[in-house]
């Protein structure tokens, strides 16, 4: 018994499947090694073995060369995982959308399950929506790459191909987007550190009368001034640098910013009197805003999460 | 070598070493012996990629093997089936035509 030579054939057999067969190449492997440090260096020692055991090759390559090699999902569906799982996350997210704004919940099983859910608990509940959506895909196609079929998948047509999405804006158009919003985060940090406060119904400051009271308005300026900051940050690093991480962290980072706004009673937020039903009218026009908004940034988180993984599959 | 060329030479020689180890196998060998064979023949196999290849032709039916249990060392020895020597002779076939091919190309270019 050499320990070297059974430590490796130990590795060898933790990488491969099946009990018989594994056991029929590990008596092959270690014959062949043993016939070899006999026959090349005269015994078999640890020594000898150890020379002929790295020449065979690390364990894991050695096993590797016994699979047959089909991929996980065959290259040509490769498109597909991130096409369908766009296409299935905006259902996902449409649906998720309708559960907040009208207290629902929907079913269809076994795939979805939508909880009623307030803004906060939604911006928790998509991502996790998200990575059951891809591992779905996942399954899918995997089955059909296991299969060996010829499948076609059906593909509707886009006026724009989701496989083009490129990142946006030009590097003028960055330079005086960032200005701009340096300019306007810096106003609002004045502000804000000032009167704690950037939201007023008049602007003449000496008589300044802030549209909320100091506790909701320190809280939806702080949000709008990260969400500024955010965007800064994020305009400032794409001059520099291309990365749809970049995106994908400012979008992410927006979402939960926006969720945050919900968390803040709405119907006591005025220090301007108002009537009832003009603060119901102003409630719906803000979530639906806010709401609408946040389509358009999941949106654009979501194709720089394909970007990424168009990155990721292509090395 | 470069390392380009050595891609090149994984992918050529992936055809060839199927074709080495039928024409081989005309008398039953064991996997050692035929890494020996090769090597004396002043060609190269990695030791690693033999053994999976002689699986593979054994599971399409090309090559049968049978433990040899008589001597101190148990040894896996390979033979070709007849199913083996029909593709052999197919693929002998499709080699000397690329051969001549490409003879017939370097040739040409040299009299240009």
């Amino acid at each position: 018994m050499f320990e070297k030579l059974e430590a490796y054939i130990e590795e060898i057999s933790h990488f491969l499947s099946g009990r018989q067969e594994r056991e029929e190449i590990l008596s092959e492997i270690r014959s062949h090694i043993l016939e070899k440090a006999e026959q090349e260096y005269g015994q078999a020692s640890e020594v000898s073995l150890g020379e002929v055991i790295a020449a065979y090759g690390p364990a894991r390559r050695v096993a590797e060369k016994y699979l047959d090699g089909r991929p996980v999902i065959a290259p040509v569906y490769h498109r597909y995982l991130f096409r369908y799982t766009a296409l299935l996350f905006l259902f996902h997210f449409v649906l998720t959308v309708v559960a907040v704004v009208f207290k629902k919940s929907f079913l269809m099983f076994p795939i979805l399950y939508v909880p009623s859910m307030g803004p906060f608990e939604a911006l928790f509940y998509l991502p996790t929506a998200f990575l059951f959506d891809l591992g779905a895909v996942t399954l899918i196609l995997y089955l059909i790459t296991q299969s060996k079929k010829d499948v076609k998948l059906p593909w509707p047509k886009f006026s724009i191909d989701i496989d083009e999405v490129k990142p946006s804006g030009r590097t003028i158009g960055r330079i005086i987007g960032l200005i701009a919003m340096m300019a306007l985060t810096t106003v609002a940090i004045y502000f804000y550190v000032r009167y704690r406060t950037i939201f007023f119904v008049n602007f003449n400051l000496p008589q300044r009368r802030p549209i909320f009271t100091p506790g909701a308005g320190q809280w939806f300026s702080l949000i709008l001034i990260g969400l500024w900051a955010i965007s800064t940050i994020s305009l400032a690093i794409k001059l520099v640098a291309s990365s749809p991480w970049v995106d994908a962290v400012e979008k992410a980072l927006s979402l939960v910013l926006i969720g945050l706004a919900f968390r803040q009673p709405f119907e006591t937020a005025f220090a301007v009197p108002l009537s009832e039903s003009l603060v119901r009218t102003f409630k719906l026009g803000l979530t639906i805003t806010l709401l609408v908004i946040c389509v358009f940034v999941a949106s654009d988180l979501i194709k720089a999460l394909i970007r990424i993984g168009r990155k990721r599959l292509a090395k | 070598m470069d390392p380009e060329i050595g891609n090149f030479e994984t992918e050529m020689n992936r055809g060839f070493l199927q074709i080495l180890v039928l024409a081989l196998l005309e008398k039953d060998m064991y996997g050692y012996a035929m890494v020996r064979t090769i090597r004396d023949l002043e060609y190269e196999v990695e030791e690693n990629t033999l053994y999976p290849l002689l699986r593979r032709l054994e599971k399409n039916g090309w090559v049968k093997s049978k433990w040899d249990v008589s001597e101190d060392r148990p040894r896996k020895f390979y033979g070709i089936t007849d199913e083996g020597r029909s593709l052999r002779t197919e693929l002998l076939g499709i080699w000397r035509k690329q051969d001549q091919i490409l003879r017939q190309l370097t040739e040409e270019k040299n009299h240009v």
